[in-house]
């Protein structure tokens, strides 16, 4: 597990290392990097993206023993927000523990996003029929959300910059989305989707205690976009989530991971964190998507929009 | 009015702002993170509205000419949090707005800050 400490909170991140021919092959948070190893020394460039979708580097120098890594990283490339740079360490990933008796804590209340945590590790390792769909996508105009299509929770549950309310009930939690005023159900109980209970973009989704820890599983997910950069989610994909509560029930963690074979050799891993606020509502979200076709009139490309429409089949 | 513009490394003139406002939108695929300006115009036309605030600019190039710009901002439900609302900006105020530029539409800006005629400044982190 890589840990990166700059001015802001620790971002984490899973990398891994696999020989290959006379070099290695890199993952950071399931999206390939560029590994150098020199004797004891080790190089890893990250590229990421920051909060407004501008793409940049991370490169990581520092050297390495059997059990552990450190050394310091420095940004490269245009950012919005620029780090600092600073320092990293990395120990190895325990192993996943059995699974635990059930020990649920309270999860219900808003939640508001807090900042850090996630590399926002920007490419991924695609199929190739993955990459071939990828590589035609045009983000301002195939984006679901621009013209208030939902982008479906895969992209949702990982956006920053909204609340989210989650309302506990008898076998059952209520995920309430300010973004797009959105609503989710986790069944608790097993319960099993309906006979013809069609893909969405929320998907079906069942969760357990295991230990303190919430899981969640989603599976019935409608084709659709794993974030605003366009890689594809498929109708067989599922989606698994772990939530934590910190102790003193204020923080709420995620480890979230999307097992999508289809289209990505190796799960993209994100993780994101929020804190308990009682003092906010969710608020309403109503969208038009007037503008968006306004400025394709405007820019003479609603021909070429409706031309593309079977992309946004995702076929 | 005249027309101020400038391009300056955005690194030196970010303030106010919360990234986090820009979390869902593909910002990046139309705007620049290293091209900034300031525009000063009057407000002709107002878009609040979901997913993104949109301001339509007029702003003259002090030889008779006027241009439209088109300036957006973040989603208005992220923005009315922070005491932004629909009334906060009125058409036929004068604005001065700092922001990225477009990549590909040079009268297209991504609002980083706004300053009001009364020199109340507001940004996207309001």
């Amino acid at each position: 597990m890589l840990e990166l400490k700059g001015d802001g909170p620790p971002i984490i991140g899973l990398l891994t290392l696999q020989p290959s021919a006379e070099t290695w092959t890199g993952h950071v948070e399931g999206g390939p990097v560029a590994v150098t190893i020199d004797g004891n020394s080790i190089e890893v460039l990250v590229d990421s993206r920051d909060l407004a979708g501008f793409v940049f580097n991370r490169r990581l120098t520092g050297t390495f023993s059997d059990q552990s890594m450190s050394g310091s990283f420095t940004i490269e490339g245009a950012t919005e927000d620029p780090e600092p740079g600073g320092e990293w360490t990395a120990s190895r990933k325990p192993a996943d523990r059995p699974r635990q008796a059930p020990q649920p804590v309270d999860i219900g209340g808003t939640w508001t996003p807090a900042p850090g945590v996630d590399f926002r590790k920007y490419s991924m390792d695609l199929t190739d029929k993955a990459q071939d769909w990828f590589d035609g996508y045009l983000m301002h105009y195939d984006q679901p959300n621009v013209r208030c299509v939902s982008p479906g929770i895969v992209a949702m549950v990982a956006w920053g910059a909204y609340p989210m309310e989650i309302i506990a009930s008898e076998n059952r939690l209520t995920y309430i989305y300010e973004v797009g005023s959105e609503v989710r159900r986790v069944f608790l109980d097993g319960k099993s989707p309906p006979d013809y209970y069609p893909p969405s973009p929320m998907g079906f989704s069942n969760g357990y205690w295991d230990g303190s820890d919430l899981v969640i599983d989603t599976q019935l997910l409608e084709a659709n976009v794993r974030d605003f950069r366009g890689e594809p989610v498929s109708e067989g994909a599922r989606m698994r989530e772990r939530y934590t509560v910190s102790d003193n029930g204020n923080t709420l963690s995620a480890v979230i991971t999307l097992l999508d074979p289809e289209n990505y050799k190796v799960p993209p891993v994100r993780r994101r964190k929020w804190v308990r606020n009682p003092d906010t509502e969710i608020y309403p979200y109503e969208c038009d998507p007037d503008s968006f076709y306004r400025q394709m009139y405007e820019q003479k490309k609603l021909d070429m929009y409706f031309e593309r429409a079977k992309r946004r089949q995702f076929d | 009015m005249t027309l101020r513009l400038t391009l300056v490394a955005a690194v030196t003139c970010i303030f106010l702002i919360q990234g986090s406002a820009y979390g869902h939108h593909s910002f990046a695929a139309e705007f620049t993170a290293e091209e900034t300006a300031t525009i000063e115009g009057v407000v002709t036309e107002i878009w609040f509205r979901n997913p993104h605030v949109r301001y339509f600019i007029d702003v003259a190039d002090g030889e008779g000419d006027i241009a439209r710009w088109d300036t957006r901002g973040s989603s208005p439900t992220l923005l009315v949090r922070k005491g932004w609302t629909k009334k906060t900006i009125s058409v036929g105020d004068k604005v001065t707005i700092h922001g990225h530029l477009g990549r590909n539409d040079k009268h297209l800006l991504s609002i980083i800050t706004v300053e009001l005629a009364d020199g109340t400044k507001i940004g996207q982190g309001y």
